[in-house]
């Protein structure tokens, strides 16, 4: 082949001298602005004079033919290493047939000279046609520019053929460029968060900004589009400026279009202060957390675009959905200062939201309905929490408050958005270390603050969960109890990651007792959030360093958690903890072995309930802690008491709560039957304290049934001197204490005169018998009994899994009872509609025969169906 | 060369771990895995729900090794993945005929 007019290895020479004057001057701080449009120019240049140069050897001139610059290269934004995207326009097919030998020898030397040049080729007819295959293509014609060739026939299409074209297909364009984008952000799970970010294709990468920029195009003229304030849009173009320093330098470090920025090129590009002016000296985190703030107005930007939608008119199956949507959750507060809207709750009463009260109640919704913020209620909130100026209300958050909020089904739809915003760190200025926290770590995929997040999201989602993994951990979730203590725990457990501290644990505990005497955690509260941190890799260690198909391991394990309701916490956290590493780090692998870890304890810690018995003599702090709140109580009555009670008495009961009880003791003398009557979030709890007797049990469990209460929870403990404390927590299915409160007094009357054998249970019960059994169960639960003679030392453990109905226990509770089968203990619980009973029994003091198992079995299977 | 893979209780992985790197091994490969031989599997019941377990959670470490090494590797894990019971695993030994570094593809021991 003969050359081009102009020598090749002049212009090459000349490409790599012009190329390291533009890196120098950018390595000198020429800003990427800059940077790009000399790499933009000297392309330019180039591709001109190879043209010129191509058409000159051909004796050819363009006419029915340009050259066109598209996408980055067309809007100016040319990064070192990366490629020319370049469209060769013809006027017609003949045209294209004629030029294609000069194409491909025009390609070949831009390659010679170092420009790796992605080309098409179209006509302009095929330019007006939608390739629905191809919308990059079109999304890259959108920042066409001229380069060289013929200008009439690229004014032709800039002018006349393209924006018809483009006008009618807005909304093509809109749908695959909305697919390709969430496509990305998923691939990158949606957050901005990774310790080792992608700066072009990540969330809040320059591809974000792409995304926004063409989604202003094609959305343009639209009147309801709620622009960029001045303020916004100098935030996103120094974002911009920032990230584009920062390829480049990426690209220049790399000798190729590489944008991962790794550890080592973070620490380089700290030492450097890449992107800053302050003249600050900053460590590789510290550096970072610029970075991710400049990602995040980025990604912000895009989403407020992607969350539009295109105009047209709503669908018969949209109306009806968007109308049930409304019934079902707009529910504005009393106060009218939000409402659900859409599906996202929308703010009706913008001054109300100088009232932090307001502001957090939209969090409360949010967490309690999983409805999420609409963006305008979003920029709202914003705009008040950067305006330090404005008048603030009731700004420190209540512990009621947040525990709402932690508590709910969805704490991470409000958690995320209140972090966003900024309003987590004022309510809980020690999540604000780990605030886009980069910690190096090999597993670890994002920063701190994303890891927590996620954990919380993880245990979200496991009300329906997304694959085989959560399926197990599911019930747990569900059922668990103070969720709100959790959520707490897992906001907290790398704080100390933040910190310059050794080991992150004792950093995070001490974030927490910050935390906890300004919000006024109770000790009980924190004790358990205590244990919680402490504890939070306790069971992933145990997992993998542990046989824990080993009794003694499982037996250590457990002694070491304490309760169950402590192991279903310990369990999720650990579930969650794992599963927010990274997405492959909760292999099936290792969410089998948690859970085989989980039941092994769970059941050690009800076959073991009998053996462990107190010796209150032993526990001399907790005496003192009961002595203290019963006001100088004898510490040898106080001793009476305790012991013989289970173990687990001592492990689920509070000081405050022994304290009580032993206060209800102590008036045994003066009426041999004590009760008390608490509310609860979800019902009542029923605390009764009385001297041991047959069918105790049942009889009080009749009671409940004949109210219509529905038993969830109950736990039935003796102590040595035969002194019984049953608790029960139901719930008031037909809310009759509740909205009477006079009935009450009533329900507590009707409790002693039947137990004090003043009134009888069956009168009561056959009023409720009928309407109650009628309902067919939702899920159907098979029986199934379980006799263990080898738990305990003196009693045979019987467990009942069975359909949960009214009147359940008071039906088994009678059973054991007519077969004089004494409980020893009792431990009631219910999943859904399936109830899990069990009970510690003796027949006249002794472990039940194998005839008296199979009489049982037949008469509670005959009972139970 | 030979390629030395063992089957090992995934509580004792962070002690042959620790041992091979004393000895000086640097690389290996580790996989979570899931089988029996004769220890067969166990069930357990949680809320009247039975999970058996018949395929244990094992880990299998491989690593390729000169032939001089291999006695001292083996020896290692023998040492400390034994705990006497069954379900310890075992230990396999394969030739492997080529090695190759894929960055600059070196040959032969000096690739491991």
């Amino acid at each position: 082949m003969s050359g081009p007019a102009t020598p090749l290895s002049v212009l090459a020479s000349r490409c790599e001298e012009e190329r390291a004057c533009i890196r120098k001057a950018f390595e000198n701080r020429a800003g990427a602005k800059k940077t790009l449009l000399a790499l933009c120019e000297l392309a330019d240049r180039n591709l001109q004079q190879v043209f010129k140069d191509v058409l000159k050897l051909h004796d050819s001139k363009a006419e029915g033919f340009s050259l066109l610059a598209l996408g980055g290269y067309g809007r100016r934004m040319l990064f070192p290493y990366s490629d020319l995207d370049i469209l060769f326009l013809f006027a017609n097919e003949k045209v294209e047939e004629e030029f294609r030998p000069l194409i491909s020898e025009f390609s070949r030397t831009m390659w010679d000279l170092g420009f790796r040049v992605s080309s098409a080729g179209r006509t302009i007819e095929e330019c007006k046609r939608i390739e629905e295959d191809n919308a990059e293509f079109h999304l890259a014609l959108l920042d066409r520019r001229f380069l060289d060739g013929d200008q009439g026939l690229f004014e032709k299409l800039d002018q006349r053929i393209l924006p018809p074209s483009e006008r009618q297909a807005r909304p093509f364009l809109f749908l695959q460029l909305h697919r390709l984008t969430k496509e990305r952000l998923t691939r990158y799970g949606n957050t901005i968060f990774h310790l080792e970010p992608n700066v072009k294709e990540a969330p809040g990468g320059l591809r974000d900004y792409q995304a926004a920029y063409w989604l202003r195009q094609i959305l343009g003229d639209r009147k309801d589009l709620r622009g960029s304030s001045a303020a916004e849009e100098q935030l996103a173009a120094d974002a911009v400026e920032f990230l584009s320093s920062i390829r480049c330098f990426l690209h220049y470090s790399n000798a190729r279009n590489d944008n991962a920025l790794t550890y080592e090129l973070q620490a380089m590009a700290a030492v450097k202060s890449l992107g800053v002016t302050d003249g600050i000296e900053r460590s590789a985190a510290e550096w970072m957390r610029i970075y991710f703030r400049h990602a995040r107005t980025l990604n912000r930007q895009l989403l407020r675009y992607l969350d539009q939608k295109m105009a047209g008119p709503m669908s018969f199956k949209e109306r009806f959905f968007s109308a049930a949507r409304s019934v079902a959750k707009t529910e504005p507060p009393a106060s009218g200062d939000f409402a659900v809207r859409g599906g996202q709750i929308e703010i009706l009463n913008q001054q109300a939201l100088s009232d932090r009260r307001v502001m957090y109640s939209l969090f409360v919704e949010a967490a309690r309905t999983g409805t999420p913020l609409a963006p305008q209620a979003e920029r709202s909130i914003s705009y008040i929490m950067t305006h330090s100026e404005l008048p603030v209300l009731n700004q420190a958050i209540e512990w009621d408050t947040l525990k709402e909020i932690l508590a709910g089904d969805f704490p991470g739809v409000a958690l995320r958005p209140m972090h966003r915003l900024g309003l987590l760190m004022e309510i809980l200025p020690e999540f604000r270390v780990i605030d886009s926290l980069v910690v190096r770590d090999f597993y670890h995929r994002y920063t701190v603050d994303e890891h927590s997040l996620r954990t919380i999201e993880h245990l979200q989602e496991l009300a329906d969960p997304p694959d085989e993994r959560g399926v197990s951990f599911a019930p747990l979730w569900r059922t668990l109890d103070r969720r709100d203590l959790l959520i707490f725990s897992l906001l907290l457990h790398d704080a100390g990651k933040g910190m310059p501290i050794e080991n992150h644990v004792t950093g995070s505990l001490e974030a927490l007792e910050s935390a906890a005497e300004r919000l006024e955690l109770s000790p009980e509260e924190q004790a358990e959030v205590h244990f919680l941190i402490e504890q939070h890799l306790a069971m992933s260690a145990t997992v993998q360093r542990r046989d824990i198909f080993d009794p003694a391991i499982v037996s250590g394990f457990a002694e070491n958690v304490g309760t169950l309701e402590r192991l279903q916490r310990l369990t999720l956290l650990t579930y969650a903890d794992i599963h927010a590493v990274n997405p492959e780090a909760l292999t099936p692998w290792k969410a089998e072995m948690l859970w085989q870890l989980f039941v092994a304890t769970s059941n050690h810690f009800s076959r073991t309930l009998d053996r462990n018995r107190l010796h209150a003599s032993d526990e001399k702090s907790m005496l003192e802690q009961v002595r203290a709140l019963a006001k100088g109580a004898n510490t040898a009555d106080i001793e009476r008491f305790l012991e013989g009670f289970p173990r687990r008495y001592l492990a689920v009961h509070s000081a405050a709560e022994i304290a009580r009880h032993f206060a209800m003791y102590q008036k045994l003398s003066v009426s041999s039957l004590q009760t008390e009557l608490t509310p609860e979030r979800h019902g009542f709890s029923l605390t009764l304290l009385t001297a041991d007797r047959p069918a105790l049990f049942s009889t009080i469990s009749g009671v409940l049934a004949s109210w219509g209460m529905n038993i969830i929870k109950a736990d039935a403990f003796a102590n040595a001197a035969g002194v019984v404390l049953d608790t029960f927590h139901f719930s008031d299915l037909h809310r009759t204490l509740e909205l009477n409160p006079t009935e009450t007094q009533r329900f507590m009357k009707s409790l002693h005169d039947v137990l004090q054998n003043k009134a009888a249970l069956e009168p009561l019960l056959e009023s409720r018998d009928s309407a109650s059994r009628a309902r067919p169960p939702k899920i159907a639960v098979q029986t199934r009994l379980s006799f263990d003679d080898s738990a305990s030392a003196h009693s045979t453990l019987l467990e009942v899994i069975v359909q949960d109905r009214p009147g359940l226990l008071y039906d088994m509770g009678s059973a054991l009872a007519r077969l004089a089968c004494n409980i020893e203990v009792a431990l009631i619980d219910t999943e859904g509609q399936k109830a899990i009973d069990v009970f510690y029994l003796t027949s006249q003091g002794k472990k039940l025969t194998a005839q008296k198992q199979d009489l049982l079995r037949e008469v509670l299977q005959g009972t139970l169906g | 060369m030979m390629k030395v893979e063992a089957i090992i209780q995934p509580s004792r992985f962070e002690s042959v771990k620790d041992a091979l790197r004393e000895a000086g091994i640097e690389g290996m490969t580790v996989t979570e895995v899931r089988g029996h031989g004769r220890q067969k599997g166990h069930t357990e019941v949680y809320r009247g729900r039975e999970y058996t377990v018949d395929l244990l959670p094992k880990i299998k470490l491989e690593v390729v090794l000169p032939d001089k090494l291999v006695d001292l590797v083996v020896d290692t894990i023998l040492k400390t993945a034994k705990t006497g019971k069954i379900g310890d695993g075992k230990i396999f030994l394969t030739r492997v005929d080529e090695a190759i570094r894929i960055r600059n593809e070196e040959r032969g021991e000096s690739a491991l």
